[in-house]
């Protein structure tokens, strides 16, 4: 392993708002100017890269991951070195000052890193996140938990902290329907696959048309094919995606050099529809991690979300080493699974 | 007119979008149209770039049309995502960019600019 390299596992934000004004509340927060936007992402050390909006929510490409702004969500994912929680503080202010929203809720949500030693403050330990956030967080948001999911490997634990107001803010329901999200970590990619996301020197492409490229000749377009993607690949390598597909997003984040070669997925959907299966699949084959997590956060998980998910993980020739349940007051519950390769490389 | 180059213009009516295509097409300039939303972050990250190409590229015409009020021209256009960018040569899209992408964006114009008119097929 390389002594320092690019941190590939991300660090995700979630933050629910309301306000009393239905004025507001319609287009809510998208309706934050730019230069509010800029400061968050400044505070955060990262930009915007590409963007594209539908009638329901805005997603950002940003140069480390990706930023969705629905009206009255934030959902905010970066990789790196950035320093995400201090997003928090401007967007309680312009959230409330531009925009009469209130924050009711706060989900943060992170993999292990590959580099713990290279991360600023305060993503210098869970301990030190936890106790920004707790410090950070408005005293409404009144129910909190901290918990480190463990899998059987030391090195791969799922942090998960929340922190939610008694409003019965719906954070996991999206029009009466019951939301999930799923984030894959994948790391260890197959090294053949791992070079579709590196550009060749000097080959005159835009991010955006190079990293269209890497979406068609990957499949990465096949995994829904319904959404319209927003893609870019970086120079000389690395490569990042958002799908929108009506309300729901999708998001992909690579970072593909050997030795800490790192594949993200995330997505949110509806238990109506069973397309977790044919997502599991097209991920794995894409991607062939050696070693593989996968999260699932919903409000009841009655629907054995899990099972079908290790199910298709094993028939790509995955193993499920680990299954962790927990739940988070008024926040739902989360399921952490663990699945590396059969045979070791 | 003149006042107008350098400019993106805004078609607020029906009337102002279909004469401001009519010029365009009499013309033979190549047109871009943004179609745009005030409550789309992605357009507003956009919009000073879009001003800075208009002015940069005076022999393109850059038109704006609000998604809400030229509701009918987007659903016949078929928008679904903003911003969205048609390219139209003699009344013909040439080419389509697809949300905030800068880059993208004036490479195409760029394409267009330099290729002659589509040859009658």
């Amino acid at each position: 392993m390389a002594v320092s390299g690019f941190e590939g596992f991300e660090k995700r934000l979630e933050l629910h708002f309301f306000g009393d004004d239905p004025t507001f509340i319609q287009m809510g927060l998208r309706k934050l100017d730019f230069d509010s936007l800029q400061q968050v992402l400044k505070a955060v050390q990262c930009t915007v890269v590409s963007a594209v909006g539908n009638a329901y929510f805005d997603a950002y490409v940003l140069s480390e991951s990706s930023l969705f702004v629905y009206p009255t969500k934030i959902i905010i994912k970066t990789c790196g070195t950035t320093q995400l929680l201090k997003s928090i503080c401007p967007l309680i202010y312009y959230a409330h000052h531009h925009l009469g929203l209130t924050l009711c809720s706060c989900r943060y949500t992170r993999g292990s890193f590959i580099f713990p030693m290279s991360q600023p403050f305060p993503h210098t330990s869970f301990k030190d996140e936890v106790t920004y956030l707790e410090e950070t967080l408005p005293a409404n948001l009144c129910y909190r938990k901290a918990s480190i999911m463990p899998s059987k490997s030391a090195s791969h634990s799922w942090h998960v902290f929340t922190a939610t107001d008694d409003s019965n803010c719906q954070t996991l329901y999206d029009n009466g329907h019951e939301l999930y999200t799923m984030e894959i970590c994948m790391t260890d990619l197959d090294p053949i696959l791992a070079r579709n996301f590196f550009r060749l020197p000097g080959d005159e492409k835009t991010g955006d048309s190079a990293g269209k490229e890497m979406t068609e000749l990957t499949g990465i377009c096949d995994i829904n094919p319904e959404a319209l993607i927003c893609d870019f690949a970086f120079d000389p390598c690395g490569y990042s995606m958002n799908g929108i597909d009506g309300h729901r997003y999708s998001t992909i984040h690579v970072t593909p050099e050997d030795g800490f070669s790192y594949a993200s997925f995330e997505c949110t959907g509806s238990f109506e529809d069973d397309v977790v299966y044919h997502i599991m699949r097209k991920v794995i084959q894409i991607f062939r991690p050696g070693t593989m997590s996968v999260s699932i956060t919903c409000s009841d998980y009655s629907h054995g979300m899990w099972t079908r998910i290790a199910s298709a993980a094993e028939a790509m020739g995955l193993k499920c080493r680990s299954c962790t349940l927990d739940e988070f007051p008024a926040a739902g519950g989360v399921v952490f699974q663990t699945f590396t390769t059969r045979r070791k490389k | 007119m003149a006042a107008e180059e350098g400019q993106v213009i805004s078609c607020h009516t029906i009337e102002a979008w279909n004469e401001q295509l009519q010029k365009g097409n009499d013309s033979n300039k190549l047109i871009v149209v943004d179609f745009t939303a005030s409550w789309c972050g992605p357009c507003r990250f956009i919009a000073p770039f879009l001003a800075e190409l208009a002015k940069k590229l005076p022999g393109v015409t850059f038109l704006k049309v609000d998604v809400d009020e030229l509701n009918q021209v987007a659903q016949d256009w078929a928008v679904e995502a903003m911003p969205t960018f048609m390219l139209l040569k003699e009344g013909k899209i040439v080419d389509k960019v697809v949300g905030a992408k800068k880059e993208e964006l004036q490479q195409t114009i760029a394409k267009h600019i330099s290729a002659p008119a589509a040859s009658t097929s």
